[in-house]
C-alpha cells in the first residue's frame, strides 16, 4: 500500500527479521534449568532448585532475628506466622506503562536445608497469563515479601499487569511488604557511592560479583532471545536474578541484626542510623543502647548523639540528665552545629531558669560558624536571653 | 473642551472617516428560549434557578435532548453564549443519576481547563451532590493523583495529557475507562492540522481502550464557526455526529468597520502600515476609557503596537492599564492579564490569536484586527471579542498592502457572504499515524484483523509489519506487542513538529538572570537569532547569544529605535511524483513528496518609524529539515523563452507570492500553513517551477487540496492578479518585485498564467 512506501521512504531500512521457531520440545529451555507446566493449556517456564545454605549459620541468624521480630513493630520486622518471600523481577523497559512487561519473576523461600529457588519465566507475551497465574498459583496465604526497591518498582508494575489481566487471572492477595532500598539509604547513603545493589553486595556483604551480566541488559537480552528464540541468551541474566535473591536474603539478616543487637554495628554510622530509627519510632530504650554502642565504638560522644540522648530524657521528664548530657560535649573547645547549644539554652531558659547559664553558654558562640537562619535564631534567643538577665538583676 | 466623547460620538466620527471603506451593521437578536427539560433532575434544576437560569437557549435544550438519546452533537455557537451549559448540562443530569459513571473533559490548552473548572465546580456546588471533578494535568500534584484515578467523575485534561499520561498508563484509570459515559471535546475547530491529525489518533487509540475495558462514550463537541463543524467531529471522533447551530443567544447591534489605510507611495501603492493606523485608532477608543482588543498577526507586531500606544499615552496609570498578550509569557502572567480584563482594570490589550481561543476575559466594547487573520473563521472569532449581550460594539478591521487583505477589502462580501473556511485534518498522515500505532499496541497488544477505528486490518497490517521489522514491536501468534524499552508517548508531541523549545533568559541585571519566556525552534530561527531585537511586554531586548545546543537564548534589555526581520533561506528537493497532470500550453502540475531544507541566512534591521532598512547581518545557525507533500506547477520553456534567466525569476517570484496567498484564502489556512519557492530550472525537470508545500512534516492535505482544485485555483489568482489596479506589479498581488527594470512582471506573471489555464 502507498502509505506503508512512504513510509519506508521516511524511515530507515530496518535490518531482516529472525526465522522463529516454534518447537514443542524446549531442550534448550532445560539446558538453563526450565522446565514447562501448564495452566489452562497455555505453557510457561519454571525453574525451581534449592541450595544449600552457603554458611551454614545463615539460617541461625535469620531465625534468631525473626524471633526478636515477632515481638516488634517496625518496617524491617515480619509477624510472627507470615512466611518471609525474597521477591524480585525484571523488565523490559523502567517506565510503568502498559507496554512493559515483567518477564522474569522469582523468589526465595527459605528453610534449615537451603534455599529454594523458584523463577518464572514469561515464553512470549501471548502467555503472560499463565506466566503470571503460575507465580499467583504458588503464593501462600500469609506471605511477606523482602525486595529491594520493590515498593516503587517491581510490585507496582506486578499490579499494573495483573490489572491488565485480571479476568483471566485470581485475585492479587495482600502482602505484607519489607523494602531493604529503604533501609539500606538510612544506613548508608553517606558513605556508599550509591546504595544500588551490586555496590552493597561489593561493601556491605563482602561478595564483588565477577562475571555477571548487568541488570540493565536485561531488556535488551530479553528482545534478542524473542527474536532469535534462543533461551541460552538469556542464562546469564536468569543467574544474576537467583544472585539477586540470595543477595537479598544476606541483606535482610545483616540489617536486622545491626537494628537488633547494637554490637553488631560496626560502624558508627551504622549505629546512628539504627538508633535515630528506633527514636522515630518512639523506642527509646533501643535508641539509647545503639547511641551508647556508637559512643564506644567512637571512644567518646558526639555533639548529635548528646543532642539525642538529651531529647530522649527530657522526654522522659529528667531535664537535669538531659542538660548533663548537653553540657557535657557543649564544653569542648571545638565549636559543634548550633542546635546542640540551642537545645541546652532552652533547657536553661526554660526548664531550669539559669538565665545566666544560657547566657555565658550562648555568649561566647562564634556567629561565623553558623547558617544564616541559624544565626537569626542566635542572636534572638541571646538577646531575649540577656534582657531576662537585665531584668532578674533589677528585680 | 476636553470633555469626555461618548462611545457613539466616536462611531459617528469614524463613519466619517475617508478611509474607511465599508461599513457594515449587524442588528440585534433578541434570545430565543426552550423550557427546561422535563428530565433534568431536580437538584441541577434548582441549581441552575439558584444561579438565575430558569429556562434555556434554544442549543442549550436541543443538546441536552440529543445527548440524551445517545447521539453524538457539535454545537457551532458564537462566543458568550452559554456554550459550556450545552455540555454540562447532559454531563451532569448523567451523574446525578449514575454516581458510577465518568465523563472526560477535552480542553486544548491547560488554561482552559482551569477557566472551566471554577464554572462547574460553582454549579455543582449548587447542586450540593457528591460529585468530583479534578483538572489533571503537568500541575496536579502527585498525592491527589491516585485520588483523581479511582474517584474522578469528571476528569478535566488537554489532549496531551491524554496521550501521554492516561492513554498509556491506562491499567490505573480502569474506573474511567470502565464507566467512561461522555466524552467533552471543546473548541473542535482548534484541532485541525497537525494538531488536529495527532488528536484524532489520539482519539482513536482512547476508544479502542474504551471497548477493551467495555465502554462507549458519546462525544460531544463544541465548535466556533467554521465550515465543515460536523465533517470535522467526525473525522476527529471517528463517529456520526449531529450538527446543532440554533443559537438562541441574545446579542447586540455590532458595527463592522474596514479600514484601508492612505496610500502613502503611489507608484509602488505602497499603503501606510495598518499597525500606524490601528495604533491611532485604538488610542482614540483607550483614552476615553473604552475596554479595547487590538489583534495582530505576529508576536513582534504585538510588541510593536504596544510599545506605540503606551507611548501615546500621557497618564502613567492609563499607560499600565495596556498590556500585550502571546504566547511566549509565563502562564502565570497571561493568568494575570486575563483576570483584569474580566475586572476592567485591564482597558487595552494587544494580543496575537492566543486570545482567539475561549479563555474568559469578558466581552471588551472594541475589537480592532491589524490585517485580515488570514482567515474568516479566525476573523470571526477575534471579532467575537467585542461585542456584549446587550450593549453596541464596534469592530474595526485595517488591511495591510498584501494580497490577501487587498482582495478582501475589494471584495466585502466575501468577508460577508463566503462561508467560513473548512478546518482540515489528516489523520492517515504516515508519520502521524505510525507514531500513534506504536503508542496504541504500547498500551493494548495488536490483534491479526484488528481494526484501529476506521482504519481496516489491511490499513494497519503493512505498519505493524514495519514496525516489527525494524525492532520495536515482537509479533507471536497472531499479535503484535511493544518490546522495546522506550516509553513511545514521550518522544511524540502532538504540537508541532519542533520538539524543544528555546528558553529566553534575561541577563540585563547581572547575577540575576530570569527565564521571561520561550519559543518553539522553528520561530527562534528567525525571531531569537544573535543580535536580533526582541520584544517583550513592550520592552526590547538584544539577543547576545542564541545557544543552539543548549536551546537558551540570553537577552539584555536595550532602547533602539529598529526591530529585525530575518531572512529564511529554503531549498527544496523533490523525493517522488505521486501524480501529475497536463495543463494547457505544455504546463504541468504535479503532486508528491519533497524534501524542505530551511536555514535562516541573514537578517535586516527596520527602523521603527520608517520601515526602512537601516543596516543587515549574517545568521548562522544549523539548516533544519522538513518532509513534506508539495504541488509543483512547472511551465515549458517556450512559455518564458522570451526572457533571460534573471527575468524569469523574477517573474516567478511574483507569481508565486500571489499563487500563494490566493491558495491560501481558497483552502482556509493560516499564511503560515503554505509556502511557495520558485526554481528558474528545477533540479529534477529542468524546467520553471513554482513549488507550494505544506509547512508541516509529512503534509496536512492542504497542498492536495491545491492539486485537486488546482485550475480554481490559478484561475481565482489569475484573475486577483489583473484585476489590482496596480501597472506592473505591486505589494498587494506580486510582491516587492515591481521596481524590477525592464520588464511588466504583473504582466508576464498573468501571461503564464493564461497559458497554462486557456492555451
Amino acid at each position: 500500500m502507498s502509505l506503508l512506501k512512504k513510509l519506508k521512504r521516511m524511515a530507515p531500512e530496518p535490518k531482516e527479521a529472525a526465522p522463529q521457531a516454534a518447537a514443542e520440545e524446549r531442550p534448550d529451555f532445560e539446558k538453563i534449568g526450565f522446565y514447562p507446566f501448564y495452566l489452562d493449556g497455555v505453557r510457561s517456564q519454571r525453574r525451581r532448585f534449592t541450595t544449600a545454605w552457603s554458611d551454614p549459620e545463615l539460617y541461625d541468624r535469620l531465625v534468631n532475628c525473626l524471633n526478636f521480630w515477632q515481638d516488634t513493630v517496625h518496617p524491617v520486622s515480619v509477624p510472627k506466622d507470615a512466611s518471609l518471600l525474597f521477591f524480585d523481577t525484571e523488565t523490559t523497559g523502567l517506565d510503568s506503562g502498559a507496554g512493559t512487561y515483567i518477564f522474569l519473576l522469582g523468589y526465595g523461600r527459605v528453610s534449615k536445608q537451603g534455599v529454594e529457588i523458584t523463577q518464572h519465566f514469561m515464553e512470549g507475551p501471548e502467555t503472560e497469563a499463565a506466566f503470571l497465574g503460575g507465580f499467583l498459583d504458588d503464593l501462600g496465604q500469609e506471605e511477606h515479601l523482602v525486595t529491594y526497591n520493590g515498593k516503587a518498582f517491581d510490585w507496582p508494575r506486578v499490579k499494573s499487569r495483573h490489572a491488565f489481566l485480571q479476568r483471566e487471572l485470581p485475585r492479587l492477595p495482600e502482602t505484607g511488604h519489607v523494602d531493604l532500598l529503604h533501609a539500606a539509604r538510612r544506613f548508608w547513603k553517606d558513605t556508599l557511592p550509591s546504595c544500588r545493589l551490586p555496590v552493597i553486595e561489593e561493601k556491605i556483604l563482602n561478595k564483588p560479583r565477577t562475571g555477571d551480566t548487568p541488570g540493565s541488559m536485561a531488556p535488551l537480552l530479553y528482545f534478542e532471545y524473542l527474536e532469535k528464540n534462543d533461551p541460552a541468551l538469556l542464562e546469564g541474566i536468569v543467574d544474576h536474578h537467583a544472585q539477586d535473591i540470595m543477595s537479598l536474603i544476606e541483606l535482610y539478616i545483616v540489617l536486622s541484626e545491626k537494628l537488633l543487637f547494637p554490637e553488631k554495628s560496626a560502624m558508627t554510622v551504622e549505629s546512628e542510623a539504627s538508633a535515630l530509627w528506633w527514636y522515630q519510632l518512639n523506642e527509646t530504650e533501643r535508641a539509647q543502647e545503639h547511641f551508647r554502642h556508637a559512643d564506644k565504638l567512637d571512644g567518646s560522644s558526639s555533639f548529635k548523639r548528646a543532642y539525642y540522648k538529651a531529647l530522649i530524657h527530657k522526654k522522659r521528664g529528667d531535664v537535669h540528665q538531659a542538660a548533663a548530657v548537653l553540657e557535657n560535649v557543649c564544653s569542648a573547645p571545638l565549636q559543634g552545629p548550633y542546635y546542640v547549644y540551642e537545645e541546652l539554652a532552652k533547657l536553661y531558659e526554660h526548664q531550669l531558669k539559669k538565665m545566666e547559664a544560657a547566657q555565658s553558654l550562648l555568649t561566647p558562640l562564634d556567629e561565623s560558624r553558623m547558617t544564616d537562619k541559624e544565626r537569626t535564631k542566635y542572636r534572638h534567643r541571646l538577646s531575649r536571653v540577656e534582657k531576662k538577665v537585665l531584668q532578674r538583676e533589677n528585680e | 473642551m476636553f470633555r469626555k466623547r461618548t462611545f457613539q460620538e466616536l462611531i459617528d466620527a469614524l463613519k466619517n472617516n475617508e478611509n474607511i471603506s465599508y461599513w457594515h451593521e449587524i442588528a440585534p437578536v433578541a434570545a430565543r428560549y426552550a423550557p427546561m427539560p422535563e428530565t433534568v433532575p431536580e437538584k441541577l434544576k434548582a441549581a441552575l434557578k439558584s444561579r438565575g437560569i430558569d429556562e434555556l437557549y434554544t442549543h442549550q435544550a436541543e443538546a441536552f435532548q440529543a445527548v440524551q438519546k445517545k447521539e453524538n452533537i457539535v454545537t457551532v455557537t458564537p462566543t458568550a453564549s452559554g456554550k459550556t451549559l450545552c455540555y454540562n448540562l447532559p454531563v451532569l443530569s448523567n451523574l446525578a443519576a449514575n454516581p458510577n459513571a465518568r465523563a472526560l473533559y477535552l480542553f486544548p490548552t491547560k488554561a482552559l481547563s482551569q477557566d472551566q473548572r471554577s464554572e462547574l465546580d460553582e454549579l455543582i456546588e449548587a447542586m450540593e451532590s457528591e460529585i468530583n471533578s479534578f483538572t489533571y494535568d503537568g500541575d496536579t500534584p502527585s498525592s491527589i493523583r491516585q485520588h483523581v484515578r479511582r474517584a474522578g467523575h469528571i476528569v478535566i485534561t488537554n489532549p496531551d495529557m491524554l496521550h501521554s499520561a492516561i492513554l498509556p498508563h491506562h491499567t490505573k484509570w480502569i474506573s474511567l475507562f470502565e464507566n467512561l459515559e461522555t466524552v467533552v471535546i471543546d473548541e473542535l475547530h482548534t484541532y485541525r492540522g497537525v494538531f488536529g491529525s495527532h488528536v484524532a489518533n489520539v482519539i482513536r487509540r482512547l476508544k479502542r481502550l474504551c471497548r477493551y475495558y467495555g465502554s462507549d462514550p458519546v462525544f460531544i463537541s463544541t465548535s466556533a464557526t467554521i465550515a465543515n463543524p460536523k465533517e470535522l467531529a467526525e473525522q476527529l471522533t471517528g463517529e456520526k455526529a449531529s450538527l446543532i447551530n440554533t443559537n438562541g443567544a441574545p446579542s447586540g447591534k455590532k458595527h463592522i468597520a474596514f479600514f484601508n489605510p492612505p496610500i502613502v507611495n503611489e507608484e509602488l501603492r505602497i499603503r501606510q502600515s495598518p499597525s500606524k493606523a490601528v495604533q491611532q485608532l485604538a488610542l482614540s477608543f483607550l483614552k476615553e476609557r473604552i475596554q479595547t482588543i487590538v489583534f495582530a498577526r505576529s508576536r513582534v507586531r504585538v510588541e510593536v503596537i504596544l510599545s506605540r500606544i503606551q507611548a501615546g499615552l500621557e497618564n502613567d496609570e492609563l499607560r499600565q492599564s495596556v498590556r500585550g498578550y502571546r504566547g511566549g509569557y509565563l502562564p502565570n502572567q497571561r493568568r494575570e492579564i486575563e483576570r483584569t480584563l474580566r475586572t476592567g482594570e485591564t482597558l487595552g490589550v494587544i494580543s496575537t490569536n492566543a486570545l482567539e481561543l475561549g479563555v474568559d476575559i469578558g466581552q471588551l466594547q472594541v475589537c480592532i484586527l491589524t490585517g485580515y487573520p488570514g482567515s474568516i473563521a479566525s476573523s470571526w472569532q477575534q471579532a467575537g471579542r467585542a461585542g456584549r449581550r446587550q450593549n453596541e460594539s464596534l469592530v474595526i478591521l485595517a488591511a495591510d498592502s498584501s494580497p490577501v487583505d487587498q482582495y478582501v477589502f475589494t471584495n466585502p462580501s466575501y468577508f460577508f457572504e463566503s462561508s467560513p473556511e473548512t478546518a482540515r485534518l489528516n489523520k492517515n498522515n504516515v508519520i502521524i499515524l505510525a507514531d500513534h500505532i506504536k503508542c496504541a499496541v504500547y498500551e493494548l497488544p495488536f490483534a491479526e484483523g484488528e481494526p484501529f477505528d476506521d482504519l481496516t486490518w489491511e490499513d494497519t497490517a503493512g505498519f505493524l509489519e514495519y514496525l516489527s521489522e525494524s525492532r520495536v514491536l515482537h509479533e507471536r501468534s497472531g499479535k503484535w506487542y511493544w518490546m522495546n524499552d522506550a516509553f513511545p508517548a514521550h518522544n511524540i508531541s502532538l504540537r508541532s513538529a519542533a520538539q524543544e523549545n528555546v528558553v529566553i533568559i534575561d541577563q540585563s541585571i547581572p547575577a540575576k538572570n530570569r527565564v521571561i519566556g520561550e519559543m518553539d525552534t522553528f520561530s527562534a530561527l528567525t525571531l531569537l537569532h544573535d543580535e536580533a531585537i526582541y520584544l517583550h511586554e513592550g520592552i526590547q531586548f538584544q539577543v547576545e547569544l542564541l545557544d543552539w545546543d543548549e536551546k537558551k537564548a540570553y537577552v539584555r534589555e536595550v532602547s533602539v529605535d529598529y526591530f529585525t526581520d530575518a531572512n529564511l533561506a529554503v531549498k527544496l528537493t523533490v523525493l517522488e511524483i505521486d501524480e501529475e497532470k497536463e495543463l494547457a500550453g505544455g504546463t504541468f502540475l504535479q503532486y508528491g513528496d519533497v524534501m524542505v531544507s530551511a536555514m535562516a541566512t541573514l537578517f535586516k534591521k527596520i527602523k521603527l518609524d520608517t520601515f526602512e532598512n537601516v543596516g543587515s547581518g549574517p545568521i548562522h545557525l544549523p539548516e533544519q529539515e522538513l518532509h513534506s507533500t508539495a504541488v509543483m506547477l512547472e511551465f515549458s520553456e517556450e512559455a518564458v523563452e522570451a526572457l533571460g534567466e534573471e527575468e524569469v525569476e523574477q517573474v516567478l517570484l511574483g507569481l508565486a507570492h500571489v499563487w500563494q496567498h490566493v491558495a491560501c484564502v481558497h483552502v482556509m489556512c493560516d499564511k503560515g500553513d503554505l509556502f511557495t519557492v520558485p526554481q528558474v530550472k528545477s533540479a529534477h525537470a529542468e524546467l520553471p517551477t513554482i513549488f507550494l508545500y505544506d509547512r508541516y512534516p509529512g503534509g496536512i492535505g492542504l497542498s492536495d487540496k491545491i492539486y485537486k482544485e488546482a485550475e480554481n485555483v490559478l484561475e481565482k489568482t489569475r484573475s486577483y492578479l489583473s484585476g489590482c489596479p496596480c501597472d506592473s506589479g505591486c505589494p498587494s498581488c506580486t510582491g516587492m518585485t515591481a521596481a524590477f527594470d525592464g520588464i511588466n512582471v504583473k504582466h508576464w506573471a498573468a501571461r503564464l498564467l493564461e497559458n497554462a489555464l486557456y492555451r
